[in-house]
């Protein structure tokens, strides 16, 4: 099964070669240049893993993050992060970030990660359904 | 803890077997002082009665012997359990009082809507008794009955909220390396380490295999410590991590530095929420208490071990 995936980051290269590759791996993937513009395309359709960078104009990573989380709890979120920064990385993880990765990221490593990240999410929504 | 006056036992003083519940009372100079005293005073006199008598009294001798240690034995088995009840019952008090502190909040944030749907509704009330409803009247009858589903709607808002909560709560377990849960947050401490001279040591058992467990909760818990650790180090040292099996079904993650350590005394309330030896702003006092509540939700447990000046290692272990 397809995981939908939406890939947050301000900066075009890397937004674009994220979306060759996982276009490349056959995994559909959208782009958002900014928190405002992911959480825009959250309101109009579900996506199963967010890939977001931390450092962003306006609205940034970790602001992001916790309107994802307070408003889709399940959807599974990836900080990205260029600059170590512990005390962001603490405050992105009791967020509720999955995960917290330093740039550069390999990319099969990075996908790997999305993988877990969906299995948590399908785990987490077989926990909720027979509610 | 309630002090016991001495006092004069009459079952001990008639020298009969006592009931379990009052052998706890008896004191205690009875064995240290009354069987060695009886078993001299047989020895002493075994040496003048004729062989009939001082078989039997080596063996009343032997009988109380073994009547005395049966009843040290149950005093230190009864001491053991109520050491555990009162450990549990600390347990359990501190859980009660974490519940009293989180429904304390609760009552707040319901009553405020409680306060407005009562007042509205005696607004309501008052109208109603009116012998005539003027339009004036219905349209603010409207207002306040728009206002009450509002503040319902706050209310469901708020149980919802809880709900999800003790949800979010049970972890959900997926299997996973301990490495690949470790490495992320190991390498976000080592940048910021590295430009203050504190290196990381990686010690990770590669035969580890996977184990099942909640992946980002554990992340958190990593990422503490090794904060933690990072910021027990004053200048230049090392922080070194490490996996290992412990035991046949539970895995081990250690976290030791070579900074400041636990003064003893500071020891049993390390792990106590708001407890903290940071100068104020720098810490919170409740990464550990933390760490301790989630290692606790995964069904593990962790622990530490420091000498003063040599730094602390803690140790987190973990079912498989």
């Amino acid at each position: 099964m397809s995981i939908r995936i939406l890939v947050v980051d301000d900066e075009p290269d890397f937004i674009e070669t994220m979306v060759k590759r996982f276009t490349f791996r056959k995994m559909p993937v959208t782009a958002a240049p900014s928190g405002i513009a992911a959480l825009k395309l959250l309101e109009a359709e579900p996506f199963d893993v967010v890939i977001m960078d931390v450092r962003m104009p306006g609205k940034d990573g970790i602001e992001t993050l916790k309107e994802i989380k307070k408003r889709y709890p399940l959807t599974e979120v990836i900080m990205l992060t260029g600059h170590a920064s512990v005390e962001s990385g603490m405050r992105g993880m009791s967020l509720g970030a999955y995960d917290y990765v330093l740039k550069p990221v390999d990319f099969d490593e990075l996908l790997e990660k999305v993988r877990k990240a969906h299995e948590r999410k399908l785990l987490n929504e077989g926990r909720n359904a027979p509610r | 803890m309630k002090a016991e006056t001495p006092r004069a036992d009459p079952a001990s003083a008639a020298g009969e077997p006592a009931s379990p519940p009052a052998g706890k009372n008896r004191p205690l100079w009875l064995h240290l002082v009354g069987l060695p005293g009886v078993t001299a005073v047989a020895v002493l006199s075994a040496m003048v009665l004729p062989i009939p008598l001082a078989v039997i009294l080596a063996l009343f001798t032997a009988s109380l012997a073994a009547w005395s240690a049966a009843a040290l034995a149950s005093r230190i088995r009864t001491s053991e359990q109520e050491r555990c009840s009162l450990d549990a019952q600390l347990v359990q008090s501190q859980k009660l009082a974490a519940i009293g502190e989180m429904s304390a909040g609760i009552a707040h944030e319901i009553n405020n809507p409680m306060a407005i749907i009562a007042q509205e509704s005696d607004w309501m009330t008052h109208l109603m008794s009116q012998p005539q409803v003027t339009p004036e009247n219905l349209a603010e009858l409207r207002d306040s009955l728009a206002e009450i589903v509002r503040q319902v709607d706050r209310c469901k808002a708020i149980t919802h909220n809880l709900l999800n909560f003790s949800r979010k709560m049970d972890p959900i377990l997926q299997q996973e390396h301990l490495e690949r849960i470790m490495e992320d947050m190991v390498l976000l401490v080592e940048k910021e380490a590295k430009l203050q001279g504190v290196s990381i040591v990686r010690d990770y058992d590669p035969e580890l295999a996977a184990i099942q467990t909640d992946v980002p909760l554990l992340r958190q818990v990593v990422l503490n410590l090794l904060l933690n650790a990072f910021q027990a180090i004053p200048g230049q040292g090392t922080i070194t991590v490490s996996t290992r099996p412990a035991g046949a079904d539970r895995v081990a993650i250690a976290v030791a530095d070579t900074g400041a350590g636990i003064l003893p005394e500071n020891m049993s309330k390390i792990f106590n929420p708001f407890f903290t030896t940071k100068p104020p702003g720098v810490g919170t006092g409740l990464g550990l208490s933390m760490c301790h509540g989630i290692v606790d939700r995964l069904g593990g447990a962790i622990t530490v071990e420091s000498e003063p000046g040599r730094g602390a290692k803690f140790t987190v272990t973990l079912p498989r």
